[in-house]
């Protein structure tokens, strides 16, 4: 379904003491997401994982490498014709408007501003109340509410391929098993491929297959069992070459 | 009788196909051309001839009025006062507006000076929009003025709106809150080209637990020109609130200025402004909905403005 293939992001390195140096964000990844499958991206805080999302959705250009979605050649298409050829995108932290309401977004992403079409989406997506719709979708919208708005609106694009970013934070407790499920149940009534970057546990284990991205490349991917013993590993510290032990004043852990 | 201009300008200034229902006053090139008063509602010329009065009986409820003004006579400028006065534990909409068709290359204008006077326990609606269409090359100026007076436990809704054509307009509000009173002023301009629109406004809560919320939605295309100026002046315990946003588009320039003076112990007041460019991260939402980036910048604006 998609495909990406020796890609590779790198922005000015603004540490590097010589001038124009460059590093890597993401760095030569390939991989093959199969159609309708579930899968979740996770790794450590700056390994590259919102990168990864951002490069598939076209927000950010690849420095190098291609990416293909049913093997149509989509490196060069920008956002809209990403949204078009069917890949719909959550972001972490979603943007408030002001005087937008979520009927306008949901209309946007739907295309039609039919009332029973919007009713119909709201019921499916489950986890927002129907009087959310005339909802302005500004500062006023706690962090969990917006993030249901979003979910609502990648859900209403009917998308072939849906990519989260961390789709739980803000959200509370009780709702993460809903959505869960929410997004399950759309990978299998609907057949989207999902792709969740995810710290949740929860969203882990319902992957058929888990990424695990470490400095830009995939370390591993698999069942959320075989990669145990790395999230483990991931655990620990990883300032383990700069590590001064435990008198350093500036260590926190 | 009303000619395809005239509807046209009534169409976009007071939303009206036609002659409107209710009690009416249109004024067209400084002439009066038509009047309907009703039994709740009067309607009379002032004594210096230069306006009118509209007197509103106490408990008169939902009804409305509408007193739009159209200048089409090239090198007119007009300047009407109007006083309106709301009776004790009324609820009424004040449906106001001008606009100007300009088909020459004379300048034409409006000066509209509108003073409210909200009585006791009344509750007003004004919408007021500004226009101004026509292929003439003069220039459109828009100077109106409303000045409030809120008796206690009056509320008043004001939206004020010019969103196209109007080259230069020098708007000034001023209100005056009373006990238990409360004052929401919206206004939203766009303005294009080289034109430039200033707002001035000034709110003086007098009152007990008086409230006052000014809200500011300025689109500035082109290389126009918008500034905006906002006085709360907090004289009792009372609440104070300006919200003013601006959106930059092209090499268009803006000066906020929120300005709040607490003169109680128990004021409340507070201001947020920003002044900027659509931000990426919606334009980015949208395009990921499928909108092109064109698409995108229409409906924030939309949104912005309704």
């Amino acid at each position: 379904m998609l495909k990406i293939k020796d890609i590779v992001f790198s922005v000015p390195d603004l540490d590097a003491s010589e001038k124009g140096a460059q590093k890597s964000i993401i760095n030569r990844v390939s991989y093959t997401f199969e159609a309708g499958k579930f899968y979740a991206i996770t790794g450590p805080n700056g390994s590259g994982k919102t990168t990864l999302a951002k490069l598939i959705m076209g927000i950010y250009p690849v420095t190098s490498g291609s990416i293909f979605l049913k093997g149509t050649d989509i490196t060069h298409l920008g956002i809209t014709e990403r949204a078009r050829a069917g890949i719909a995108y959550s972001f972490q932290h979603p943007a408030r408007f002001k005087g937008t309401t979520f009927r306008d977004l949901l209309s946007i992403a739907a295309g039609t501003e039919d009332e029973d079409a919007l009713a119909k989406i709201v019921a499916r997506v489950g986890i927002c109340s129907l009087d959310f719709l005339d909802k302005p979708v500004d500062s006023r919208l706690s962090g969990g509410e917006i993030k249901k708005v979003e979910l609502a609106t990648t859900i209403a694009r009917n998308p072939k391929v849906a990519i989260y970013d961390e789709p739980d934070t803000g959200i509370d407790l009780w709702t993460i098993d809903p959505m869960v499920r929410l997004l399950k149940r759309e990978q299998e009534t609907h057949g989207t491929t999902t792709i969740v970057v995810s710290h949740n546990r929860a969203f882990l284990a319902a992957a058929d297959t888990l990424l695990l991205i470490r400095s830009g490349r995939i370390a591993y991917a698999g069942d959320l069992d075989g990669a145990s013993a790395l999230l483990e590993d991931l655990s620990a510290c990883g300032y383990g070459d700069i590590c001064e032990g435990e008198n350093n004043v500036r260590c926190y852990r | 009788m009303l000619d395809a201009i005239d509807r046209d300008l009534l169409k976009a200034v007071a939303d009206l196909e036609g002659i409107p229902k209710g009690a009416y006053n249109i004024r067209k090139n400084g002439q009066l051309l038509g009047r309907e008063v009703s039994a709740n509602i009067t309607i009379e010329t002032n004594e210096a001839g230069n306006g009118i009065v509209v007197r509103i009986k106490p408990g008169t409820l939902n009804e409305s009025v509408h007193i739009p003004v159209i200048v089409s006579q090239a090198g007119l400028h007009d300047v009407v006062y109007n006083t309106f006065i709301i009776g004790e534990a009324s609820d009424v909409t004040i449906v106001a507006g001008c606009g100007i068709h300009c088909g020459s290359a004379k300048s034409q204008g409006h000066e509209g000076i509108h003073e409210f006077k909200i009585e006791k326990g009344a509750r007003v609606k004004y919408v007021e929009k500004h226009v101004a269409l026509g292929e003439g090359k003069g220039k459109r100026a828009l100077n109106p003025t409303t000045k409030v007076f809120l008796a206690q436990d009056a509320y008043a809704e004001m939206e004020l709106s010019q969103l196209g054509g109007v080259d230069a307009a020098d708007r000034t509000n001023t209100a005056e809150l009373s006990a238990g009173s409360s004052l929401l002023i919206t206004e939203r301009v766009m303005t294009d080209g080289a034109q430039t629109a200033i707002s001035r406004n000034e709110i003086i809560l007098a009152g007990e637990n008086s409230k006052a919320n000014m809200i500011s939605r300025s689109v500035i295309r082109g290389n126009s020109k918008q500034d905006f100026y906002a006085t709360m002046d907090a004289r009792a315990k009372c609440f104070g609130h300006i919200e003013c946003d601006a959106i930059l588009m092209g090499n268009g320039s803006n000066e906020t200025v929120p300005s709040l003076k607490a003169r109680h112990p128990d004021a409340e007041l507070t201001h947020e402004a920003s002044i900027g460019k659509i931000a990426d991260e919606q334009l980015m939402k949208l395009m990921s909905l499928g909108l092109t980036y064109d698409e995108a910048v229409n409906r924030i604006i939309q949104g912005f403005l309704k």
